[in-house]
């Protein structure tokens, strides 16, 4: 573990937050004018994925975590479980299907992503920002209102659902954005 | 990423959320102005800025051709030279105009550069002040949504609150004991306070201050009650934190400051303005001491404005708001980025 000052928290640590781990979802310092400066977050247990809002004082001591990510590839679901593969020993590790919250959706076979560890066990899952996924199910455009850039439902392997433009077509791999879901672009080559 | 004049140019729909703004702009001067306030300007560079401890200004230097070079300062508000203008006996008045902070994070409630609407209610004193505002947000209201509602729901980011009057009010005793169970005795006393944040799980230092623990309960206890359904006056600030507010007369523990909230945005901050010249100088000069504490720029106080209240200012109410938040508020906007057409992340990316 490592003291910081709460002035310099940021998204995407790991905090001790009343002895409990904690991911920071988000940090914002504020100088508010008529006192000292603060740091408003947005804290993410570790335990029980439940977000919880706090204000540090910027000057008080923090302990953050030492968390490492390892980079995984994902192999297959286990039942309420996802069982990750490390590409360089073969080792299996398996993470309750809670922890990717609603981005099941985005796994393929070998995706390559990020799970945090802390003291060995994972408490975390960072998936890349682009998805790349192949479209198993569209309708066929249907003419009309084209003026407000028109959307459709498609469904991709993994079986979710996507809007995308009225031009994607079965077979056509789409570039997803995981922290919104929505259409990037198409993929191509 | 694209700027916001090219996103602009590629969907007009972006443009209602400006549109508003300017509606919400043109309806507070027709508001004041209809209620007699008159609306004046005042200078944006300034010899000396007001000497706020905790905010940390802009410099430059104002060079002349005849070789005389002076520091110079953009304001953080206009306080000081509209008071100037209450002794010279320009009656209620109001100015729209930037205002500069620096230091401050990048958030999605501040930029650097923001747009003030500050006024004065003479004579008059803070309670004054907030009826200026229920009637300013509902004229807005009425402004932006068509009159016909008497219960001014307003839509915010999937939530409705309403600006129908009267609005809460409550002091910040009572926001205290109601909200953090802390009572009065406590609240204002520097040790008791401390370990009263101690015992709640607070993490405290031998350097932790009395303020610095008022603010954070204030932020993690109170704040997320204000302003949830109606706008929330909290009122009645404890004396340490006059600002430059007058000592309320029935218990002189408390000064006449109040702040307005609603939907998770602080509005506004508004004083029985403080007219007493020495107590004023003595507010300043502490001030100035404290910056230097806090290692902040140095400058000298406006004498000039000292000079002014010994020369008498009439009894006045007088409140600062921050109109992009208002803005973003009625636009149904989550930050005023998005009712800012050059916001300072695009002028000045994050490096």
């Amino acid at each position: 573990m490592a003291t910081m000052k709460a002035g310099n928290l940021q998204k995407g640590i790991f905090i001790l937050y009343k002895n409990e781990p904690y991911e920071v979802t988000k940090a914002e310092f504020y100088a508010p004018g008529k006192g000292s400066a603060i740091c408003r977050t947005k804290l993410k247990s570790v335990k029980t994925g439940n977000t919880v809002e706090f204000t540090f004082k910027s000057n008080e001591n923090v302990e953050e975590l030492d968390v490492n990510a390892r980079e995984m590839q994902f192999s297959y679901f286990d039942g309420d479980d996802v069982v990750f593969m490390d590409p360089r020993t073969f080792d299996l590790v398996t993470v309750p299907r809670s922890l990717l919250e609603d981005k099941a959706g985005y796994l393929i076979s070998e995706q390559a992503m990020y799970l945090v560890f802390l003291d060995e066990k994972v408490i975390g899952v960072r998936f890349p920002q682009k998805v790349i996924l192949k479209v198993i199910k569209a309708e066929e455009a249907v003419a009309g209102d084209t003026v407000n850039a028109p959307k459709k439902p498609v469904t991709v392997e993994t079986g979710i659902e996507v809007h995308a433009p009225l031009f994607i077509k079965v077979g056509e791999s789409i570039i997803i954005d995981t922290s919104t879901g929505e259409y990037l672009g198409r993929a191509t080559g | 990423m694209m700027n916001t004049w090219q996103s602009l140019k590629k969907s007009k729909e972006l443009l209602q959320p400006f549109l508003i703004r300017e509606k919400v702009i043109d309806s507070c001067r027709a508001y004041l102005k209809e209620n007699n306030f008159h609306e004046v300007e005042t200078p944006k560079l300034l010899p000396q800025p007001s000497t706020e401890p905790f905010l940390e200004v802009f410099e430059t230097t104002l060079s002349f051709a005849e070789g005389d070079s002076h520091r110079a300062f953009l304001p953080s508000s206009p306080e000081f030279a509209l008071k100037k203008l209450l002794v010279a006996g320009m009656g209620s008045c109001f100015e729209i105009c930037k205002s500069f902070r620096n230091g401050e994070g990048r958030s999605s409630r501040h930029n650097p550069e923001f747009t003030i609407l500050e006024w004065y209610h003479t004579p008059g004193d803070y309670t004054d002040v907030m009826n200026d505002v229920e009637g300013l947000f509902q004229s807005i209201h009425r402004a932006v949504f068509g009159g016909n509602d008497k219960l001014f729901t307003l839509p915010y980011q999937g939530k409705e609150y309403s600006l129908a009057t009267p609005w809460e009010r409550i002091s910040v005793a009572e926001a205290f004991k109601k909200y953090a169970d802390i009572d009065t005795d406590t609240l204002l006393s520097d040790k008791g306070l401390v370990k009263k944040a101690h015992e709640k799980g607070y993490a405290i230092s031998s350097g932790t201050t009395w303020e610095q623990v008022y603010n954070q309960i204030l932020f993690n206890e109170i704040e997320p009650y204000l302003g949830v359904h109606t706008p929330t006056f909290l009122y009645d600030y404890p004396v340490s934190q006059a600002a430059l507010s007058k000592k309320k007369v029935s218990d002189p523990r408390f000064a006449e400051r109040f702040e307005v909230f609603l939907a998770g945005f602080e509005l506004g901050n508004a004083f029985s303005e403080l007219t007493d010249w020495k107590e004023q100088e003595a507010r300043c000069l502490a001030d100035l001491e404290e910056r230097k504490w806090l290692g902040k720029t140095q400058y000298g106080m406006d004498a000039d404005f000292i000079e002014a209240l010994k020369s008498g200012m009439p009894p006045s109410g007088g409140i600062a708001m921050g109109l992009d938040r208002i803005a973003a508020l009625f636009a149904n906007v989550p930050a005023i980025q998005d009712v800012l057409f050059f916001p300072i992340d695009e002028l000045f990316p994050h490096t």
